[in-house]
């Protein structure tokens, strides 16, 4: 049973289909890239699987269990962890903070209005953990806010994992980093995929960073599944190239 | 002492405020709705019923705390302007039925006459003046403590996140609305024990209790005060009600200055005058902390 | 009275509230198109309007004059209230301007209070239109003609006017894309100054139309920004049509509410604020909430 799968999943805008019959299987532990030009329907494909937007049409489907129609809060607590596109974190909040914040997400007694020791000391150290794969140790105590705009993005991705998920859904982790800080974002989060537990779709422009990270590509084209394999297919695949290029019917 | 038993009062009213307020970023404009109703209601109680004054004063904060998670919820269905409106309708509708219905809240008059009946077991200590002020000292205390341990609870950093950027906390799964919900359900609840202590206080209750201007100066004393630190708002209080006595003998003008101060200080500095002691305190402690970094690696 | 009649005088009587909230509810919604925060102080604006228009009327012994000095006065003021105070939040949050313009309105209550006195204050109609007129076989005070008349008057030049008048143009394009305007060498800043004094001055103006029929006091500034909210949030922040169609649904609503249901008409108000709010938060016409 894939951990992940998307039945023809369909939105509309009045007379726009973002996302045009949609299907995908993710398997446990793979790490699968979806990419196509701009307004592919990339982002709001994730902003369907993860609850923000309902589908017009169509099955999302986590671990066998339909989760369409969901609200995005309720599918975050079934597992699924997301980045976003622009930065979205608690600014005035130490680094530590706000993966702190994400980790108590996943505790039973995150609404505890008193005393929460236990709960505190629990999402301290899955918190430090968290930090620690990402590299992020040293900079714990620094306001979110005034972090470089590469550790900021590596923070995102910090907080999603500290949440444990099952599914973790990256928007273009990439966006807006300088060459050097785009090699640093993608050794650590190889070496974080290779420990092989982790069930990522990740969104990216950047080619390199996609064939570097991925296991397998699906390629999306005006809201539709245009091509769907291995990195090498992908590469040699002439609609994907016409579709890049530009024209495709 | 009874100006300083108004002004502990006012303070603990003022601190109910900031949880919405200062931690949450959910500006009320319709607080006094709290106050006031925790006024009447304490009021009628002793009025007509046998219950002994420290039976009221928490029954009333407590009907108002679960009323008010019906207004919250309805309130907490829009964000922003929209929400403060609510809050400001809210208030406006209790006041328009408090004017309007007599019989039980007597009209624009009030009620009056309000007794502070001993018990239970005859326990005669709070009702006199001295001791009514020890019963207000003990209930901000035990009040601050509550807030006190709610702001630093789980719960609390929860709030912490809805105010900086609430779409990021749905994002991370929390059901935010709820929060929401029960901050200002605990909020008005405070709000009402206030109120509720003021009846017996004062010994009347009236539409002043429930009006916009009240509300106005609740905000007033909590950004002025200083939002998000429980203590600002209960020295803002204080203040504003020391400056009423003293400028109102000279002018009749103060509520404008206040009016003009508080503009003021939204402007140029938003984090009150507690705030500002705290980030000063902060400053120095960190210089210290560097000078004293810097002197052991030497 | 029979039903024909009744439905005539009192749909009349309404269209002559619509005007009045008209024109409160018109400023707010352009001052939120440009400026995107909303003015709480916007029904103090209105209410100062009423009290200026009081002394000018007695001063001068004409309506007229006062009709035409008070808005100036308070669009006046408006525009300095936002060049001075505004003008330096644009980069804070939007509760920063709530509390701003809540100040504001706290201020100006307490300077009426002690310029005026808390009492309400009698202003007589114009002689022009003092009189009854006979509508229908009923009579019918004229002076409320002239207000739905001045209202219909009144929407059709600020029609006319953001559709064919450069400032027009220039407000219209603000509210949809400020940076833009600002690309094109234009004075955003001004914009915005102008657009918050016309919006002031707009309430002014009703607050002088309403002082013959209401007595003007204290207390109404709290129920007029409510007012001026749900007219604002029925037609949809920022929509010029909406703020008519807010406007007269209010007006309709509050009159034969008043007649049919007298003590519950105000939560009805607020019942139907509330469900807007929930159901359709852009407004009906709105084009965001």
């Amino acid at each position: 049973m894939a951990l992940l799968e998307l039945d023809e999943l369909t939105r509309r805008f009045g007379g726009l289909v973002a996302v045009d019959h949609v299907s995908m299987r993710v398997e446990r532990g793979e790490v699968r890239a979806v990419i196509g030009p701009n307004g592919a329907g990339k982002s709001t494909l994730f902003n369907l699987i993860t609850g923000v937007l309902k589908p017009s049409h169509g099955i999302v489907r986590l671990a066998g269990e339909s989760v369409t129609g969901l609200s995005a809060p309720r599918i975050c607590q079934r597992g699924i962890a997301r980045t976003f596109q622009l930065t979205a974190l608690f600014r005035e909040m130490s680094a530590r903070e706000n993966v702190r914040l994400a980790a108590q997400a996943r505790e039973p007694r995150r609404w505890q209005f008193y005393g929460g020791r236990a709960v505190f000391n629990a999402v301290g150290d899955r918190a430090d953990a968290a930090l620690e794969r990402l590299g992020l140790s040293a900079i714990g105590d620094r306001p979110a806010g005034l972090l470089s705009h590469g550790d900021q993005r590596l923070l995102e991705v910090a907080m999603a994992l500290a949440q444990e998920p099952q599914l973790l859904l990256l928007d273009e982790p990439t966006q807006g980093l300088s060459v050097e800080e785009t090699a640093q974002a993608v050794e650590t989060l190889s070496g974080l995929f290779a420990e092989g537990r982790m069930t990522v779709l990740l969104v990216e422009h950047d080619m390199e960073v996609v064939f570097r990270l991925a296991q397998r590509i699906t390629v999306l084209h005006r809201g539709a599944v245009i091509a769907d394999g291995l990195p090498e297919a992908i590469k040699q695949d002439e609609r994907v190239q016409g579709a890049y290029l530009g024209g495709l019917a | 002492m009874t100006l300083l038993t108004e002004a502990l009062i006012l303070g603990l009213f003022a601190m109910s405020l900031d949880l919405m307020v200062g931690y949450t970023r959910l500006i009320s404009f319709g607080h006094a709705a709290a106050y006031g109703f925790g006024a009447y209601a304490c009021g009628w109680l002793l009025l007509h019923t046998s219950l002994p004054m420290l039976a009221a004063i928490p029954l009333a904060a407590l009907l108002a705390g679960v009323l008010a998670i019906g207004i919250a919820w309805v309130c907490t269905q829009a964000s922003g302007v929209s929400f403060s409106m609510l809050t400001l309708a809210f208030a406006q509708l209790l006041y328009a039925v408090a004017y309007k219905w007599t019989s039980v809240t007597g009209g624009s008059d009030g009620l009056a006459g309000i007794p502070r009946r001993p018990g239970p077991f005859a326990l005669h200590v709070f009702v006199g003046r001295n001791g009514f002020y020890y019963l207000v000292i003990i209930v901000l205390l035990g009040a601050f403590l509550f807030c006190r341990a709610f702001v630093r609870s789980p719960f609390g950093a929860v709030l912490r996140g809805i105010r900086e950027n609430e779409a990021k906390t749905l994002a991370l799964g929390y059901n935010a609305r709820l929060y929401k919900i029960a901050v200002v359900a605990f909020s008005y609840g405070l709000g009402a024990l206030a109120g509720a202590l003021y009846a017996p206080f004062a010994g009347f209750a009236n539409t002043a209790l429930l009006f916009w201007l009240l509300s106005g100066q609740v905000l007033i004393m909590v950004i002025i005060g200083g939002a998000g630190t429980l203590i600002g708002p209960i020295s803002g209080a204080a203040f504003f009600l020391i400056v009423e006595h003293q400028l109102s003998n000279y002018t009749e003008a103060w509520a404008l200055f206040f009016g003009l101060i508080f503009i003021a200080f939204v402007m140029f500095a938003p984090e009150g005058i507690w705030g500002l002691v705290r980030a000063r305190f902060r400053r120095s402690a960190a210089e210290s902390e560097y000078r004293r970094g810097v002197a052991r690696a030497r | 009275m029979s039903f024909l009649p009744f439905l005539v005088t009192e749909s009349v009587n309404a269209l002559s509230q619509a005007a009045l909230l008209f024109f409160l509810g018109v400023g707010l919604t352009l001052i939120f198109g440009i400026m995107r925060i909303v003015n709480f102080a916007h029904g103090t604006f209105y209410m100062l309007g009423a009290f200026i228009g009081y002394s000018a009327a007695r001063f001068s012994g004409s309506f007229w004059l006062a009709l035409g000095l008070a808005p100036l006065a308070v669009g006046i003021l408006g525009a300095l209230f936002e060049l001075g105070v505004l003008r330096r939040l644009y980069r804070r949050d939007e509760s920063a301007f709530l509390m701003v313009t809540f100040g504001l309105a706290l201020v100006l209550t307490e300077l009426i209070r002690l310029g005026w006195g808390p009492e309400a204050l009698p202003v007589g109609p114009p002689v022009a239109f003092s009189g009854i007129v006979m509508l229908m076989g009923e009579p019918f005070p004229a002076y409320r003609l002239f207000l739905a008349g001045a209202g219909a008057v009144v929407a059709l030049g600020i029609w006319q006017f953001l559709e064919r008048t450069r400032l027009g143009l220039l407000i219209r394009a603000t509210s949809q894309n400020a940076e833009m305007v600002h690309a094109l060498g234009i004075d955003v800043n001004l914009v915005r100054s102008a657009v918050f004094g016309i919006g002031c001055g707009l309430a002014g103006a009703g607050g002088v139309l309403a002082a013959p029929l209401v007595t003007a006091s204290i207390g109404m500034a709290a129920t007029m920004i409510i007012d001026a909210f749900v007219i604002v949030i029925i037609g949809g922040m920022g929509s010029f049509p909406g703020s008519l169609l807010g406007a007269v649904l209010v007006a309709f609503v509050q009159v034969f509410g008043e007649y049919y249901v007298p003590d519950l008409a105000l939560a009805f108000m607020y019942l139907v604020m509330l469900l807007v709010l929930v159901i359709r938060p852009g407004g009906l016409l709105g084009k965001e909430a």
